[in-house]
């Protein structure tokens, strides 16, 4: 008497049972079929081992030797690092204008009509490009030497003894800014490449000299690509690690060497981690201003 | 315009020759870094290429640089369908997320891999290095493989399945084909951003795993070992025939082919 209706009681129940697990597996294959399984690994590889050194640096920069924002206070308030930081700014400053002023010739010409010689300037900025960054580091270390060819081109022309060039500020502005034309020159023609060179045919058939003409309607359209080249200069140059290490002044150092030494030599993890916030900070606030006033993915549009 | 060309022309030269200096010092017998050299000799490349200690690290890039290649677009690849073809909630911090990795200063994550790996046993290790230059690839991976989906036609796709196509034969005969020349390129900057990474490198792989640029870095600190102008120059040369190859065979086909009318006269 009693079975009865704990029977039916069990068939009640496990009809919703039924229909939730059945939900979930409509759920589960609708989650298949979408986006989630093409990203999900790329995700998760880099939320592990991207992120998360990412968040250790955070960490230690308020939890190590102490708890507090000891480091940062000690940062801020020191002479030296704001030294650091105003030399690294000085430096990229320096490089991303020469570099600029070098880069708009070339990327002009390129991007014109002279066909052959485009070519050939174009070759010669995927050369460099491509050359490991260790390798132009070399080239300059004997430009630059003591027994070098402009050393003694210099004693040549009676300056003697010659100034001492390498290991000072001056090679690794060199250096950097010869390293950085290649990537001024791909942002600025990519855009240059775009303009219709009938526009100032136009102004120019309108009277305009050709000097007015390219003030008045190629400069204003070439701008993008020129603040393109610019942004992305500026920044690579601030967390710049190489050249400034091996060709700069040991005296003037920029922040990333800084931060190299407190690894590797002084071991104080506290203050590389707050420098290496600061860092972040400044370049990620740069990244920021530019989304903001022009969008991140015109950057990167090619 | 011609004085503009000429300027430009000497802009180019400022970037072309301190590249082709290295060419003639790796033939330098001399110590120091002497330019001219007043001796040449071929003894820094029999150094560089018997040396253990440069053609180890030389065969660890070139592994590493193999397996970041492989890994990065194995995440990259599917990760460019989903933000292509999808939209969902997270995407635009999953594209953020792709993209981190080329805005943080690369010293910035030698810092947080030293600390984060040493903790979990990896530095020294191959695979510490491979996972540091995945994430750091991924970013121009998904680029340009987004680029080239988002121009991709998927009409191409939708024939193929109405024809009575698999999904996956689909993907093999119409949407790999079409994406092959962008998977290439995608390959190839992995390949070369992981072979010419330095930061990371010095601080996190050990002697044993040392890749080349950090053999290469090392060796510029202790100052005037000989044999980096060798293995300074064989990178350049690389990076020259890779150029000059594909160059000189367009210019051969061009001849030949002006070659066919001339030879269907006779």
């Amino acid at each position: 008497m009693n079975e009865a209706p704990s029977l039916r009681r069990d068939a009640n129940l496990a009809k919703p049972a039924a229909s939730r697990s059945n939900l979930l597996g409509r759920l589960f294959k609708a989650l298949i079929k979408g986006p989630l399984p093409l990203y999900l690994p790329a995700a998760i590889f880099l939320t592990l081992f991207f992120i998360v050194p990412l968040g250790y640096v955070l960490v230690m920069s308020v939890t190590e030797p102490k708890p507090g924002l000891g480091n940062f206070a000690y940062l801020l308030g020191s002479g030296r690092f704001f030294a650091v930081l105003l030399e690294t700014f000085k430096t990229a400053t320096i490089v991303t204008v020469c570099s600029l002023m070098l880069g708009y010739p070339l990327a002009y010409i390129a991007a014109g009509p002279a066909r052959r010689l485009g070519g050939a300037l174009l070759a010669i900025i995927a050369l460099s490009f491509w050359t490991s960054f260790l390798v132009r580091t070399y080239a300059w270390m004997v430009i630059f030497g003591r027994q070098g060819p402009l050393s003694r081109w210099l004693e040549t022309l009676g300056w003697t003894p010659p100034p001492k060039m390498l290991f000072t500020s001056f090679s690794a502005t060199v250096a950097m800014t010869h390293a950085m034309v290649p990537f001024m020159v791909m942002a600025m023609y990519a855009v240059m490449k775009r303009i219709d060179p009938r526009f100032v045919r136009a102004a120019q058939s309108l009277g305009a000299h050709p000097l007015r003409a390219f003030s008045a309607v190629y400069l204003p359209l070439s701008l993008p690509g020129v603040v393109n080249g610019c942004t992305l200069v500026f920044i690579t140059c601030l967390g710049f690690y190489v050249m400034p290490v091996l060709l700069g002044s040991p005296n003037q150092q920029m922040i990333s060497g800084v931060i190299g030494d407190q690894i590797e030599q002084v071991l104080d993890f506290g203050a590389a981690s707050a420098m290496s916030v600061i860092l972040l900070v400044i370049t990620v606030a740069l990244f920021w201003l530019y989304h903001r006033f022009i969008g991140l993915d015109r950057l990167w549009r090619k | 315009m011609r004085s503009l060309k000429l300027l430009a022309i000497l802009i180019a030269l400022f970037i072309a020759i301190p590249l082709f200096i290295v060419v003639p010092m790796s033939f330098s017998a001399n110590a120091s870094l002497e330019f001219p050299p007043s001796a040449f000799w071929l003894g820094n490349y029999q150094h560089f290429f018997t040396d253990i200690n440069w053609m180890q690290p030389l065969f660890n890039s070139l592994y590493i640089g193999v397996a970041t290649t492989v890994l990065t677009l194995m995440l990259a690849i599917p990760a460019s369908f989903a933000l292509v073809r999808h939209y969902f909630v997270g995407r635009t911090a999953l594209n953020l997320l792709l993209m981190l990795p080329m805005i943080v200063p690369q010293i910035v994550m030698a810092l947080g891999y030293y600390m984060y790996f040493g903790s979990l046993g990896l530095t020294q290790s191959y695979s510490g290095i491979i996972i540091a230059h995945t994430c750091l690839g991924i970013p121009v991976a998904t680029l340009i493989i987004t680029a080239a989906l988002k121009s991709f036609d998927t009409n191409l796709e939708r024939a193929a399945s109405s024809l009575g196509a698999p999904m996956l034969t689909t993907f093999r005969l119409v949407t790999f084909p079409v994406l092959r020349p962008a998977i290439l390129v995608a390959a190839l900057f992995s390949f070369i951003q992981s072979f010419d990474e330095t930061v990371i490198s010095v601080f996190i792989s050990g002697r044993d795993t040392a890749t080349l640029p950090r053999q290469m870095f090392n060796s510029f600190r202790m100052e005037a070992d000989p044999v980096i102008s060798a293995a300074s120059s064989f990178l350049f040369i690389m990076v020259l025939a890779c150029m000059l190859v594909p160059l000189a065979a367009r210019l051969t086909r061009r001849a030949t082919r002006g070659s066919i009318p001339a030879q269907a006269a006779h």
